[in-house]
């Protein structure tokens, strides 16, 4: 089964992204920051989707996906930021990094199911 | 009160003379003050129970002579120097100059007869900074949909925004997160009362702990910090202006957990908003009190309110596909 890998310094975050998940019967792992975004995937070869947050310690979310692409070589995992963030600049950074699409939280469940049924499904 | 915003301040008034209450009533609702008289024979314990303050207005005669009076004074210097205090002098006695030792005590003092220097005091020490009206709604705005958003089985309101000078510390847990733009530098604060919200979390059907609690709550308000932190950014501060030229001035916080007390290291007055979060089934609620403290910098001739296009517009929460 396809597995959803969600990048968040927030517990409650990836609480509750988690629980909608599950609700809808998907499976998913998590991570704390970009750095701990980086070693799951590259542990985890069934993530096919990456919801992350920008603003998280360690690495933010933008420079893991550009690492994503660069230093992993992974230009097919799909990944949504989910984020606070809506400023047009970094929304362009995350284009040309390759995300997908952009969801400003709080999030709403059916835009997540949105986002999996048109990337990975 | 600030011509710009519906703000208020609330102050406590010491004074007896009940002859003199209409008229101070009416100078506190037309200046934008709540006041809040004490009757007690302990001022300073129930001065404890107040921590969102602006001033205080004293009566020359409310612990029984000016002496007495100047003793209080200096007892609530003592404990709270950030509450600046305005003496009323009496008619009669107003010619007699006060001792030197007063002078430490009020920052300055009128006469029923003469309310000028009361108007001089709010201008001077409560509404001395002018927040304009766009951010004061916008704030409230964001900030109910931010609460909303998590506390989803409970109603969230917002009370009319005020001034504080007191730098007590509501509650037991808060946080804290910096604002930085061209037009302002310095903190938000998310204070309330770890029981209290406990309580409700745990009333919410459906809120699995997967963490002790109080991490759980600590990482709960984390977030409804971070939200609101965004939404603020977003609708305010416009992050491509002279990000180059912007001040890296830092001045140390220092929190005293003993007493409930947080210095910004600055005397300004912080902007203070509170909200409700009511739980209508158990009748169970809490209070979150929000500071927005400017301590580096206030420019509020550079504030504006971000616009956004039609074209520009997703709604939170939704999905926006590359």
């Amino acid at each position: 089964m396809a597995k959803i890998l969600i990048v968040d310094d927030s517990s409650t975050v990836r609480d509750q992204v988690g629980e909608f998940l599950t609700e809808n019967g998907l499976d998913f792992i998590t991570a704390v920051d970009g750095k701990d975004g980086l070693v799951k995937l590259q542990g985890e070869p069934d993530i096919k989707l990456v919801l992350c947050d920008v603003n998280m310690p360690n690495m933010d979310g933008l420079t893991m996906v550009e690492k994503v692409r660069s230093d992993l070589g992974n230009t097919s995992v799909s990944i949504i930021m989910l984020t606070t963030e809506s400023n047009p600049s970094m929304k362009e950074r995350g284009k040309a990094a390759g995300v997908k699409g952009w969801i400003v939280k709080p999030f709403r469940g059916e835009s997540v199911l949105s986002a999996i049924k048109k990337l990975i499904e | 009160m600030s011509s710009d915003t519906n703000l208020v301040s609330k102050v406590l008034i010491l004074d007896n003379a009940v002859e003199h209450f209409d008229k101070i009533k009416q100078f506190c609702d037309e200046n934008g003050l709540i006041g809040l008289r004490i009757h007690s024979n302990n001022v300073l314990r129930t001065l404890n129970s107040y921590v969102d303050l602006g001033g205080i207005f004293i009566a020359e005669d409310y612990a029984g002579t000016l002496e007495k009076t100047i003793e209080l004074a200096s007892s609530i210097r003592a404990s709270r120097p950030e509450l600046p205090i305005i003496l009323r002098r009496n008619v009669a006695s107003n010619a007699e100059p006060l001792p030197e030792k007063s002078a430490r005590c009020f920052v300055s003092s009128y006469t029923i007869d003469d309310l000028s220097p009361l108007h001089q005091f709010i201008e001077n020490y409560i509404f001395s900074v002018v927040y304009p009206n766009a951010l004061i709604r916008g704030i409230t705005e964001i900030s109910v949909q931010s609460l909303q958003s998590q506390f989803k089985a409970q109603v969230v309101t917002a009370n009319a925004p005020y001034i504080v000078r007191d730098r007590i510390i509501f509650g037991e847990v808060f946080s804290l997160i910096p604002l930085e733009s061209n037009w302002c530098r310095g903190y938000m604060m998310l204070q309330t009362e770890e029981s209290i919200l406990d309580s409700l979390v745990v009333s919410d059907v459906g809120i699995q702990y997967s963490q002790t609690p109080f991490r759980e709550l600590n990482n709960l308000l984390g977030e409804v910090t971070n939200l609101i932190w965004g939404a603020f950014k977003n609708r305010f501060i416009n992050e491509d202006i002279d990000r180059a030229n912007r001040s890296v001035t830092q001045v140390p916080l220092v929190v005293n957990h003993q007493n409930k007390y947080i210095s910004f290291g600055s005397e300004n007055p912080q902007l203070c908003f509170k909200y409700t979060l009511l739980d209508e089934a158990t009748g169970l609620f809490c209070s979150i009190y929000q500071w927005f403290i400017f301590n580096l910098d206030f420019t509020p001739e550079l504030f504006e309110e971000i616009q956004t296009t039609v074209d520009d517009l997703i709604d939170s929460g939704e999905l926006e596909l590359f």
